[in-house]
């Protein structure tokens, strides 16, 4: 169309080709305008349907990176709650070993028994009571049930076994969890029965009982640390996937931002550009409408 | 010198004809804007001996004159023809590309608002149940969620019905403008040809003629063939609508009632002309052809395709929902609902109790949270919804791009014709000062035989 390649040319061409012209300058520069107020280059999906989507899978991908960087660190609460509830359990039960040891003694006075079994007691709520640390009103170790407890004040396990897991990656889940019965125990083979049994064996003096209390209680403190190194694991492979949830987040919004947003250099200098073809535009029609030959003829 | 004044009508052909040039001369330059005006030319010829005098008798005149044997419209009928075809692709692409644009505008991908983002919240709050079962707020904030995807999905329904609406109207208004032109054209047609026969000026009527053929193509793509007598034929694909001074009548034969609803078949037309009443054959053009296109396959697609996009993700949740067990250990319900005619028009959450949703895969009421995670990692109707857009994105860019190709092609036309029928005013001034100067030279002629009768009238004989 910038070609004439005519043998007339009227004024009605002249001002068609003007007017066309800086129109299309116009919506050059509209288009840039565009881009620089908004920030984008993709506006609607026809400015680039195969970047359309692929800007749309990205910002799907965004967002679930960022909840499962959301269920990674609600996976580590509970993992931090679950760790330090049983480093406490562990020292209790540690104690009670202690003081089975020393009431193991056949130098006790029974009255000295009686003082340790008093502890023992004490001893044997504070783990009830750990055992029933809940997180966000949940037992944490009481699985996937509706109730405050996981053992009720028998030492019988009343939550539901199943295990609470978080989802940290497409198709990986997380048990974040450890079940109660694993570590307590339940009813008569609980550390909490074990510990009653202490109580008992220490009041009547029954020393057999009391070596065998000894006995229990650290085997009890083994499987104790078994389930603390298993959740210990859970807490690094929930760090590390929130480590790498974190990098993929910056690796997709920097991916999304370079499909998305302008280029604001590159915009700039086409704003500029099309500024100049604009004026010239312009310059160019005010000087080719002006004159004609009524101008010169007297 | 034939006779003593026959000489005085050489010079007097002149002066009309150098005053019919400065007229037409003037009425080019008082229409250089008009729309529809074609440049005037006139056509002059030497007037010499005449083919046959009259019998028994010789002509030996050497003069003549000049006389005007008729205004020309400069024009080209072939031209005209193909800025009509042109016009009408033009018309159908640019309709087309427009209501394309707005539809598009409607959707708000990519981005923050559109519905593929309250898919990934509706993905993100199935996490966050699954994280926290018991929670009121996460069970709550699932069935908002839910309810705002529905929601987003019924809006993008009713635009295509909204367009779709506008577009009937649209229609109706289309053809009422046809059958106006189509009446305007076979009276202009009338005139045209009482006009020729009389012998009168008819060019401003075959402005007329040009301009209302044109419109008609715009309007359906019609083809026009001019005939002997000088009136246009117009045929909308094969079906004629005007045959010289008589006039057809098109009117919407299926698809839209005269309320502008639609009564759910595809568009139909037909031209009813002298009683026999023709079906118009579909894949017209111009701007009824786009109309009837988008209202007969691009809205029903992309409708259509957005009714999959609403079954899959409706049936897809439901199925895993049913699959597990809501806070009270009930197996769950049916989460979203839809008419089976129209899913995407009529999409809503059924579930209303928050303790309904079904976040636990395991019966007895507890608070697991597995269902909810498989519920989260449902994505079919995310990728049929990227799909959706990908191909609607295509389409529109598809689109734009051949108007913009067609555009080129129609401004070329366009100034093909400019370039045979428009007014040049240079052209006009050098004409206008010719036909000055003709008319001072033939009267500066008229002074001399004046003045040579004078010399004979009055000085021969006289001796002094």
């Amino acid at each position: 169309m910038d070609r004439v390649g005519t043998s007339r040319v009227t004024q009605n061409m002249l001002v068609g080709t003007s007017m066309a012209s800086l129109q299309r300058r116009m919506s050059g520069l509209a288009s840039v305008q565009e881009q620089l107020s908004t920030g984008k280059v993709l506006n609607r999906p026809s400015d680039s349907p195969t970047d359309t989507t692929a800007a749309m899978r990205m910002r799907s991908a965004l967002s679930a990176q960022q909840q499962y960087l959301r269920n990674a660190q609600d996976g580590l609460a509970w993992t931090g709650m679950i760790d330090q509830t049983l480093g406490s359990v562990t020292d209790q039960v540690r104690r009670a070993r202690e003081l089975a040891l020393q009431g193991a003694s056949s130098s006790m006075s029974p009255a000295a028994r009686t003082a340790l079994a008093a502890e023992v007691r004490q001893i044997r709520e504070g783990v009830l009571n750990d055992a029933n640390t809940d997180y966000l009103g949940r037992p944490v170790f009481g699985g996937t049930t509706t109730g405050p407890l996981a053992y009720d004040a028998t030492g019988t396990y009343v939550g539901q076994p199943d295990p609470v897991r978080r989802a940290v990656a497409d198709g990986v889940q997380v048990r974040v969890d450890v079940a109660g019965t694993d570590v307590f125990g339940d009813g008569a083979t609980s550390v909490f029965a074990e510990l009653s049994d202490l109580v008992t064996a220490l009041e009547t003096g029954n020393e057999p009982g009391i070596r065998a209390a000894v006995d229990a209680l650290g085997a009890r403190m083994e499987t104790i640390g078994a389930a603390r190194a298993g959740i210990g694991a859970t807490a690094n492979r929930l760090e590390r996937a929130v480590q790498q949830n974190q990098d993929t987040v910056i690796d997709v919004t920097a991916s999304l931002s370079d499909i998305e947003d302008v280029d604001l250099a590159k915009a700039m200098m086409d704003l500029k550009v099309q500024e100049v073809a604009y004026q010239a535009a312009l310059a160019g029609t005010a000087r080719v409408l002006q004159p004609s030959l009524v101008d010169f003829l007297r | 010198m034939s006779g003593s004044f026959s000489s005085l009508m050489s010079p007097l052909s002149a002066l009309r004809y150098s005053s019919t040039a400065l007229d037409i001369a003037s009425a080019n330059i008082a229409n250089a804007q008009t729309e529809g005006y074609t440049r005037r030319v006139v056509d002059s010829v030497s007037v010499g001996a005449p083919g046959m005098a009259a019998m028994w008798s010789r002509y030996n005149s050497a003069v003549g004159g000049v006389e005007v044997v008729g205004i020309r419209r400069s024009t080209d009928l072939l031209l005209d023809s193909r800025v009509r075809h042109e016009h009408a692709t033009q018309a159908f692409l640019d309709q087309r590309t427009a209501v394309l644009q707005r539809l598009e505008s409607g959707i708000g991908e990519p981005g923050d608002d559109g519905i593929a983002a309250v898919l990934a919240d509706l993905s993100a709050a199935w996490h966050d149940l699954a994280n926290n079962p018991g929670g009121d707020a996460a069970r709550s904030q699932v069935l908002a969620v839910a309810a705002t995807l529905a929601n987003a999905v019924q809006i993008q329904a009713r635009n295509v019905a909204t367009e779709a609406s506008d577009q009937r109207s649209a229609l109706l208004a289309l053809v009422s403008e046809v059958n106006t032109v189509a009446e305007e054209l076979a009276a202009t047609n009338d005139h045209i040809v009482s006009a020729l026969q009389s012998d009168t000026d008819a060019n401003e009527l075959l402005d007329r003629r040009d301009l209302l053929a044109l419109r008609l193509s715009e309007l359906v793509g019609a083809q026009g063939t001019v005939r002997p007598d000088g009136a246009i034929d117009i045929r909308v694909q094969g079906v004629s609508l005007v045959e010289g001074k008589n006039h057809g009548t098109m009117s919407i034969a299926s698809g839209v009632t005269p309320t502008g609803a639609a009564d759910g078949l595809p568009v139909s037309l037909e031209i009813d002309l002298g009683g026999t009443t023709t079906a118009v054959p579909s894949g017209g053009n111009g701007e009824v052809g786009a109309v009837v296109e988008l209202l007969d396959s691009t809205l029903p697609a992309y409708a259509t395709e957005l009714s999959d996009v609403a079954r899959l993700l409706a049936d897809g949740m439901n199925t895993a929902h049913q699959a597990g067990y809501d806070l009270d250990g009930n197996p769950g319900t049916a989460l979203f609902g839809y008419t089976p005619g129209d899913p995407a028009g009529t999409l809503t959450v059924l579930i209303t109790d928050p303790r309904q949703v079904a976040a636990s895969s395991t019966p007895g009421g507890n608070l697991g949270g597995d269902n909810a995670l498989a519920m989260a990692g449902l994505k079919d109707a995310e990728g049929a919804y990227q799909r959706l857009v990908n191909d609607f994105g295509t389409e529109v860019s598809a689109s734009q791009r051949l108007a913009a190709t067609q555009a080129l092609l129609t401004t070329q036309v366009d100034r093909s014709r400019e370039q045979l029928a428009g007014v040049n005013l240079d052209e006009e001034m050098v004409a206008m000062v010719a036909a000055q100067r003709t008319y001072e030279a033939a009267a500066r002629v008229m002074t001399v035989l004046d003045s040579v009768l004078d010399t004979l009238i009055n000085r021969t004989g006289l001796l002094r």
